[in-house]
């Protein structure tokens, strides 16, 4: 006498139609951007040490690359025919910056009022990720051995929560 | 007249001998324990705190990292919702469906590539203050999450080095469409500054290259 299938076969296909049925098939992803804070003390030690400070603004023709302490030459990248940042040209500058800048991590992104939020994950993306056909950049650990960077410019701030500047 | 029988009902007849005829089921059961078993093992490595909201498109983006659950907020064309509670809606504006009805002509949808459009967007006076930067039903609600966070962390039994309660994380994703302005997010984002939280969490489709 063999044993009865037939209830544990039935558990089974309910089971497997109720993670079916509440199964999420979006694979949501994340990015993490800290609070600017800033002081009148911190702003007198930054401009004594005279930081990078890499800042993408966001134009209504153009996006600009620069630096609040002239540490890089201002570089203007103009926008799509179509309307928008030039995201590839941006990272392509980018990259450039962190080949001279290697351990430099931050960056200061400042969208105008109406770029639309799929433009500053796009951004975000060109400013935070390496594409696969990028230099290798390789910073120098505690070992003294080089290591590849395995993100660009990983910490986004927003440099104009207040309003444009 | 010879009388000829059909294969076929000479080969019914002959599975009747035996008795009743009986499913192998084993091999059946097999099937489905290996669909369980890799359901069960895929939705543990996507399982993810945050579903698509209705009326948000969200962008795509290349990053891989899964959020961990925190406070969100959502902002789509018709309304703001933080905790899954509608705190505010915009103004309609004109040739724009009311809350809750769908578009009179249905667009298709825009390439990931194609320049986004975004959209023109427009508070009621009464939720903005400070300028125009703070939205207040955003405020009081995020501010009200805090402070229960934070009750519930001095409830809890958990503790740092120093045996005080843990502190509030001060994390807020948020999950926008993407034809969201930055104008917008710029008063999410500083209205949750003042509200105590500490990061954004920007939330994305992940783009499958």
């Amino acid at each position: 006498m063999g044993i009865n299938l037939v209830p544990m076969l039935d558990t089974l296909v309910t089971l497997i139609a109720f993670m079916l049925f509440s199964a999420t098939f979006l694979s949501v992803v994340s990015m993490d951007s800290p609070v600017p804070v800033n002081s009148a003390a911190s702003f007198r030690n930054r401009a004594d040490q005279r930081p990078l400070q890499l800042t993408v603004s966001v134009g209504s023709d153009e996006t600009t690359l620069w630096s609040p302490f002239d540490r890089i030459r201002r570089v203007a990248v103009p926008h799509l025919q179509e309307g928008g940042p030039d995201v590839l040209a941006v990272h392509a500058e980018l990259v450039k910056v962190k080949q001279q800048f290697p351990k430099e991590r931050q960056l200061v992104i400042v969208p105008n009022a109406n770029t639309p939020y799929d433009t500053v994950v796009a951004l975000m993306d060109a400013a935070r990720l390496f594409d696969p056909m990028d230099p290798p950049i390789y910073v120098k650990d505690e070992t003294g051995v080089d290591q590849a960077e395995p993100q660009l410019f990983p910490e986004v701030v927003f440099g104009n929560l207040l309003g444009d500047s | 007249m010879p009388h000829f029988r059909s294969i076929r009902t000479r080969r019914g007849r002959k599975k009747l001998v035996g008795g009743p005829l009986e499913l192998q089921l084993t091999s059946m059961m097999d099937i489905l324990v290996i669909i369980l078993v890799f359901m069960l093992k895929s939705q543990a490595a996507t399982t993810s705190a945050f579903m698509g909201a209705d009326g948000a498109e969200l962008p795509y983006s290349r990053t891989q990292d899964v959020p961990p659950d925190s406070h969100h907020v959502v902002v789509t064309r018709e309304y703001m919702a933080f905790q899954d509670q509608k705190v505010l809606y915009f103004v309609p504006q004109p040739g724009q469906p009311a809350p809750g009805e769908p578009p009179a002509e249905a667009k298709p949808p825009a390439r990931s590539d194609e320049p986004v459009e975004p959209l023109k967007l427009e508070f009621h006076k009464e939720d903005l203050d400070e300028g125009g930067r703070r939205i207040l039903p955003l405020y009081d609600a995020l501010v009200q999450a805090r402070d229960k966070s934070e009750l519930l962390r001095s409830k809890s039994s958990a503790r740092d080095e120093a045996g005080e309660p843990l502190p509030f994380d001060g994390i807020l994703a948020i999950q926008s469409d993407k034809r969201i302005p930055y104008d917008v997010l710029r008063k999410v984002m500083y209205t949750a500054a003042v509200a105590g939280y500490r990061t954004y969490r920007l939330l994305a489709i992940r783009y499958e290259e």
